[in-house]
């Protein structure tokens, strides 16, 4: 009896809290499917169930499957990008030099500054006849022509990943940073010793050593991009005729510009299931590995 | 040092001193749209001015950005806490009339100051015979031209769309010049369109409420915006260029005919003084028209301040107020008293834009207006783009735009 009540402590200890995150968390999720299922004026008032129609509005809807795939382009570019600029960065910034400190500010100083300035800056700076980058592009002789960067989709969606993609960098460069100074360094010593090369250090130390703060920062950074709705909000709106259009986007019109609040909460909800699918599933790959990774070990 | 009980005790008398102030006067809560710096100043002196002739009533002024309003209004009025008026575009008032938002006017509206009003203005107003609300700012488009340009070209400012893809071959030989501005992006991107639809004959919607973009008129007006920006008539890439990017461009002496708005006026003479400009009435193709405006001033069903808000509605409209309004954001006026002021019969400027009122068209106030017009905004930038030929797209859209209306 005592034991029972003693395993149950810990339980109720922490029930305060849980209930608490249930409620901030679950309650707006059930009030979203709540609204998703039903007929909703643009004011928000629900006007009594449709019977899934929302959803049968989205899945057949072609514009929500093109932001869907261009979503997933999006989320996988600025991650991946980001993952691979950020990288070598920490690792720049990790090895002592004269001026280090200065680098460091240099690299997080976009965090300061709002995503949407951010997108405002390199509104103007992309302009045609105006912006800067034309210009500049001009002056050093690599166009000849100033190049209409927001013009066309195909241009406006590169632009845009490397913006989303530049804002991205800091926020990565600390995780991995962390991670880099939390790194034993007699690891290193002992290849050196062995006469490991650089990039066999990356490689076989490195790497390894550092998969959590890559696996964090790819969890992380796919909710944060696959949610933002800032840079191409400001630059194109999702524009020319829906060419640089992502969910959130898309989303957005509907809700604030269409009034169409039931099928919005629907996507709302859609979106929220592929990003707690994505991390689940990821998080079990990431996990699997592992133990396939140690399985080995334990037997030497 | 001060006693934290004290400091509560003393904010606590004050808080409650004021609740029972407030509660003694009844407090109208008036939402205005920002037309620009000035509309902020401009409606706290017509409420400062009220309130001296009338102490018991309140007026709060809150001045929301455009862009937006809509959504303000929306979260506002799904959250319970609407404003008792507030100025809107009328092409949100069906929406705002069918839910139930909207308080008709009539029961308040006196003949005489009925009378006050240019009627062409408060027909918009009007849902099902019953009026919904006030014109409040009024503006019509015109065409406007760098006249240095266009005699530099030798070219003569055009009365139809053939004299103006004539004069504009002719300006787009001049170096570092287009001759035609056209507006690819974002907000009004449609209206660029209508505004060659309604002049070749065409109309948004036909006779029978289905969507007029399928008709041979408005294969036209497309086809020729397209030949142009083929041609290099107009500046490259227009999907890259909203209203303001073609204004720029504009007062900048870069381009030879653009359509825009009274507004602009004021701009061109405090950023480009020197430019030399025409105000000129849309080139002709089967029909004169031009795109005529209206914001409305509607009262919110759920106000309990309606008689204090009327009382404050009917001061605002008074002459000298109205004549400040028009003048300072150069609107048209909505008013026959202000209409007739020579500043707004004389003014070569004003007058230009004046003149298309007797044949303006309005955008229709039918429900989901906003994504009809993101449909056939997302159409034309296929068609500049060259991602749908004119006749594909105008049919595939109004397909879709009879689907949004259910026909």
């Amino acid at each position: 009896m005592a034991n029972r009540i003693q395993k149950s402590v810990p339980l109720l200890m922490i029930l305060p809290g849980l209930a608490l995150a249930v409620a901030i968390i679950g309650y707006p999720i059930f009030d979203l499917a709540w609204t998703s299922l039903q007929d909703v004026s643009r004011f928000g008032k629900l006007t009594g169930f449709n019977g899934g129609e929302n959803y049968a509005e989205v899945f057949g809807d072609p514009l929500f499957w093109e932001s869907l795939w261009r979503t997933g382009i999006w989320t996988l570019a600025v991650v991946l990008g980001t993952l691979a600029i950020s990288m070598p960065v920490a690792m720049i910034l990790n090895d002592d030099f004269y001026g280090r400190g200065l680098a460091r500010v240099i690299i997080m100083l976009p965090w300061a500054i709002s995503l949407t300035m951010t997108a405002v800056v390199w509104r103007w700076a992309l302009n045609g006849r105006a912006g800067l980058l034309n210009a500049t592009l001009m002056n050093a002789g690599i166009i000849d022509q100033p190049i209409e960067w927001l013009a066309t989709a195909s241009t406006a969606c590169v632009v845009e990943i490397l913006v989303g993609i530049l804002v991205s960098i800091p926020f990565t460069t600390t995780i991995l940073l962390g991670g880099l100074s939390s790194m034993p360094q007699d690891a290193y010593e002992a290849a050196v010793v062995d006469g490991a090369s650089g990039w066999h250090q990356f490689r076989y130390i490195t790497l390894p050593l550092m998969k959590p703060f890559i696996n964090i920062a790819i969890v992380l950074n796919v909710i944060y991009v696959f949610n933002s709705l800032p840079i191409i909000w400001v630059m194109t709106e999702g524009g020319p005729a829906n060419g640089t259009d992502i969910l959130v986007t898309y989303l957005y019109k509907l809700a604030f510009r269409f009034g169409q609040l039931g099928k919005a909460s629907a996507i709302s909800l859609i979106m929220f299931f592929v990003l707690l699918g994505f991390t689940m599933l990821y998080v079990a790959l990431v996990s699997r590995n592992d133990k396939d990774d140690a399985a080995p070990e334990e037997e030497v | 040092m001060t006693h934290p009980f004290r400091t509560s005790t003393a904010i606590l008398a004050l808080s409650l001193g004021m609740a029972g102030l407030a509660s003694a006067e009844t407090v109208v809560d008036f939402t205005v749209a920002e037309y620009s710096s000035k509309t902020g100043p401009y409606f706290q002196e017509v409420a400062d001015a009220f309130q001296a002739e009338n102490p018991d009533i309140k007026i709060n002024i809150e001045v929301v950005p455009w862009d937006t309003l809509l959504q303000r209004l929306t979260t506002d009025v799904a959250g319970g806490s609407a404003p008792d008026i507030s100025i809107i575009g009328t092409r949100w008032l069906l929406d705002f009339a069918s839910q139930g938002v909207a308080e008709p006017i009539d029961s308040y509206l006196t003949p005489e100051f009925k009378g006050t009003f240019i009627d062409t203005f408060m027909a918009p107003g009007v849902i099902d015979g019953k009026i919904m609300g006030l014109p409040v700012a009024a503006s019509a488009r015109a065409m406007m031209v760098n006249m240095d340009l266009y005699d530099k070209a030798g070219a003569t400012p055009p009365k139809t769309w053939d004299e103006l893809y004539e004069a504009s071959k002719k300006i787009a030989t001049l170096p570092e010049t287009f001759a035609f501005g056209l507006q690819g992006k974002e907000i009004e991107t449609d209206a660029y369109f209508y505004y060659a639809l309604w002049t070749h004959g065409g109309d948004i919607l036909k006779a029978d409420g289905t969507s007029g973009l399928d008709s041979p008129e408005a294969l036209e007006a497309a086809t020729l915006y397209k030949k142009m920006i083929d041609e290099g008539l107009t500046q490259p890439s227009p999907t890259n260029y909203t209203r303001e990017d073609v204004f720029n461009l504009f007062k900048q002496g870069k381009v030879g005919t653009i359509f825009t708005f009274p507004m602009l006026i004021p701009q061109i003479k405090a950023e480009a003084p020197d430019l030399k400009y025409q105000i000129l009435p849309f080139p002709e193709g089967k029909a004169k028209a031009t795109y005529g405006v209206t914001d409305t001033l509607m009262m919110f069903a759920d106000s309990d301040a309606k008689e204090a808000a009327w009382k404050f509605i009917e001061f605002a409209y008074k002459d000298e107020w109205r004549e400040k309004f028009d003048m300072g954001e150069g609107f048209l006026p909505v008013t026959k008293n202000v209409a007739a002021l020579p500043h707004f019969t004389e003014d070569p400027d004003v007058a230009g834009f004046a003149a298309g009122l007797p044949y303006a068209k309005f955008a229709p106030t039918i429900a989901n207006w906003e994504e009809i017009a993101d449909v056939t905004v997302r159409t034309m930038q296929q068609i500049y783009l060259g991602e749908v030929t004119p006749e594909e797209g105008l049919k595939a859209a109004a397909g879709e735009i009879n689907k949004i209306r259910g026909l």
